[in-house]
């Protein structure tokens, strides 16, 4: 019997990626540049040095808590909790170190403190069998109601240099905070598409009771996913109150909105099973190019959030026609063919 | 396999299986044994408890109450990997595949290589894994155009082989197969039978599920039927007739 088991280029033996994935990476670098070009003609400002640096900075905490989101969308999950998980963090951690903490332990703890609620939330998904959706947004009222607890009218400033410095900083030019950010996302593609973790992960969002009879540990998996949610939340909360020296309880209101967005923009399925974290980077950068031009064009606040919304639902919508989701779409484009 | 097994002559033997849904005694009472480099078959119609036996014996879900003996031995199987140590491979009737993963990544799953980045941090060795899976297929002539695919976008026959590669990366001495030919074409259908006579030459027991009674009497030394949970009767294939086997599946006896 004739065999034709095609080996293709060494270069291409990233664990889930195929052709389609690779175009539509370069399909969505070519957009933003694009992007960049129209906001530069529309607004010279745009394009200035300084104001570049200053929209990856801004970017810098979304690219670092959409990372992980990747990997809980890509695992059939979703998580809206990440912005109270962020302030509940971010206040108590400001608090013991006002209080005269070491800044190091504050800061193990703030991670830990992450880490842990993420486990519970995992928890509460894997054994408990909560659907992701309602046991993050229980999540989400919960935590905030104990942010609030904790430092209800209370705006906390005033963090020592050396933290600061994490958000203000600068090494050979380039910010901290985007610094700390493209580590996570190398880090976490590394995590992604070369461990067993990764694997894991991709696993059960493309088929749990597969993946369970394949021998993977799926209930494990699902709250590790979460636990490193929390975690990495809660690196990016650290460096978005060194960046703007403050926090307080309402901190990250609607951030998850803005975040899922970047991981779904990114090309990641909302249905599990593929993301891509190279994708999730940019379009958590498209978000804050956009919201910056927004600024620059003296958009007002409101009609930002509305806009957002409706880059959300456009990003599914493409989602789903990308995928064959939408049978009114789909024949139609049987048909075109 | 350790030759101290060799002197055991039942790979497998089951006793008193007892499956409950709800009300439905989906097995009831199962007793049978699946001699060493024997091909048995399992047989009955839609609903009979094949696939809830099959689920037992893989650990995917555990029954009520029996007991389960591999060469001899009574072991406990409260999950897939307990299986899976116990030398059993399992093709499950969904064929248990990951649509979005690609190819050695579907074969490799649950038991991937892994090499050590920087000395010590590990990591998934996709290239050995890609170059043993190339291997493993040509080992049974089959074409896959890419293996980079996810194997949704793979036909039929290709996903089978890909489940029955899985097997061969295991240390296995009894292979269980839920309806491996469903589905697939005559050529197709034809080369899963190649392969289930390859691995009993090699000395693998395999008890396998069919509704394809043609492929059951070409391939199968015994037929045990099931019906509504219960066993019917265990026959030789060489001295009993296709109608006795149908008369058996339908009416619970053979006269
Ligand atoms: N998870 C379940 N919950 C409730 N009932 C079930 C479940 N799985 C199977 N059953 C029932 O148990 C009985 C045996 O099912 P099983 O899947 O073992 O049949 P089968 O012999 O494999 O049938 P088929 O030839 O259609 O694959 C059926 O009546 C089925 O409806
Ligand atoms: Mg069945």
């Amino acid at each position: 019997m004739a065999t034709n088991v095609k080996s293709s280029t060494p270069a291409n033996n990233v664990g889930h990626a195929d052709r389609h994935w690779l175009l539509q990476s370069v399909g969505l670098t070519a957009v933003v540049i694009v992007l960049a070009v129209i906001f530069t003609i529309i607004n010279p400002r745009f394009a200035t040095l300084a104001n570049l640096a200053n929209v990856m900075t801004q970017a810098s905490h979304y690219i670092i808590i959409a990372v992980a989101m990747t990997f809980v969308i890509t695992s059939a999950g979703i998580d809206l909790s990440v912005g109270s998980v962020l302030a509940l963090v971010t206040v108590i951690g400001f608090a013991f170190i006002k209080s005269g903490m070491n800044p190091a332990l504050a800061v193990a703890i703030m991670f830990a403190l992450g880490a842990v609620i993420g486990a519970f939330t995992g928890t509460l998904i894997a054994l408990v069998k909560i659907p992701p959706f309602i046991a993050t947004l229980g999540m989400m009222v919960s935590l905030r109601g104990l942010a609030l607890l904790h430092s209800a009218g209370t705006m906390h400033f005033g963090l020592p240099e050396t933290l600061t410095w994490l958000g203000q900083g600068k090494v050979f030019g380039v910010p901290v905070p985007v610094i700390i950010a493209m580590t996570v996302a190398v880090v976490g593609a590394w995590l992604f598409n070369h461990t067993k973790f990764g694997l894991y992960v991709r696993a059960i969002g493309g088929n749990r009771e597969a993946a369970r009879l394949a021998g993977v540990p799926v209930n494990l998996i699902e709250i590790l996913v979460y636990s490193l949610m929390g975690l990495v939340t809660a690196i990016g909360g650290l460096v978005m109150i060194a960046r703007i020296d403050s926090t307080q309880a309402t901190i990250g209101t609607s951030i998850e909105i803005h975040i899922i967005a970047a991981v779904i923009i990114g090309g990641t399925s909302l249905f599990g099973g593929r993301g891509t974290i190279y994708g999730t980077v940019l379009g958590a950068v498209l978000l804050s190019m956009m919201t910056n031009a927004l600024v620059i064009a003296g958009v007002d606040n409101f009609w930002q959030l509305v806009i957002m919304g409706i880059v959300v639902l456009l990003a599914v919508a493409i989602n789903n026609l990308r995928e064959n989701r939408i049978p009114v779409f789909s024949s139609l484009m049987r048909r075109s063919r | 396999m350790s030759s101290d097994l060799e002197g055991v002559r039942e790979v497998l033997r089951v006793a008193e299986l007892t499956k409950n849904y709800g009300g439905l005694k989906a097995m009831d009472s199962i007793s049978f044994a699946v001699n060493r480099g024997e091909v048995m078959a399992l047989v009955g119609d839609n609903g009979a408890g094949k696939s809830t036996l099959v689920k037992a014996l893989s650990g995917a879900q555990p029954p009520d109450s029996g007991q389960i003996l591999i060469n001899g031995q009574p072991i406990e199987l409260r999950s897939p990997r307990d299986a899976d140590d116990a030398g059993i491979g399992c093709i499950h009737q969904s064929l248990g595949l990951v649509d979005a993963l690609n190819v050695p990544e579907n074969v490799f799953l649950g038991r991937e290589l892994q090499r050590k980045r920087f000395g010590f941090l590990p990591e998934l060795d996709h290239a050995s894994m890609r170059a043993k899976t190339v291997e493993l297929l040509e080992r049974f002539g089959v074409n896959v155009s890419s293996l980079n695919k996810p194997v949704v976008k793979l036909s039929g026959g290709q996903r089978q082989s890909i489940a029955i590669s899985r097997l061969l990366l295991q240390d296995v001495s009894l292979v269980i197969m839920d309806e491996p030919m469903a589905a697939l074409g005559v050529d197709e259908g034809q080369r899963v039978m190649d392969l289930v006579s390859t691995m009993r030459d090699e000395g693998i027991s395999i008890f396998i599920i069919s509704h394809n009674l043609e492929h059951v009497f070409q391939i199968a030394d015994r037929i045990a039927v099931l019906k509504n949970g219960r066993l019917v009767d265990v026959v030789e294939t060489a001295t009993t007739s296709r109608d006795a086997v149908i008369k058996m599946i339908t009416f619970g006896s053979a006269n």
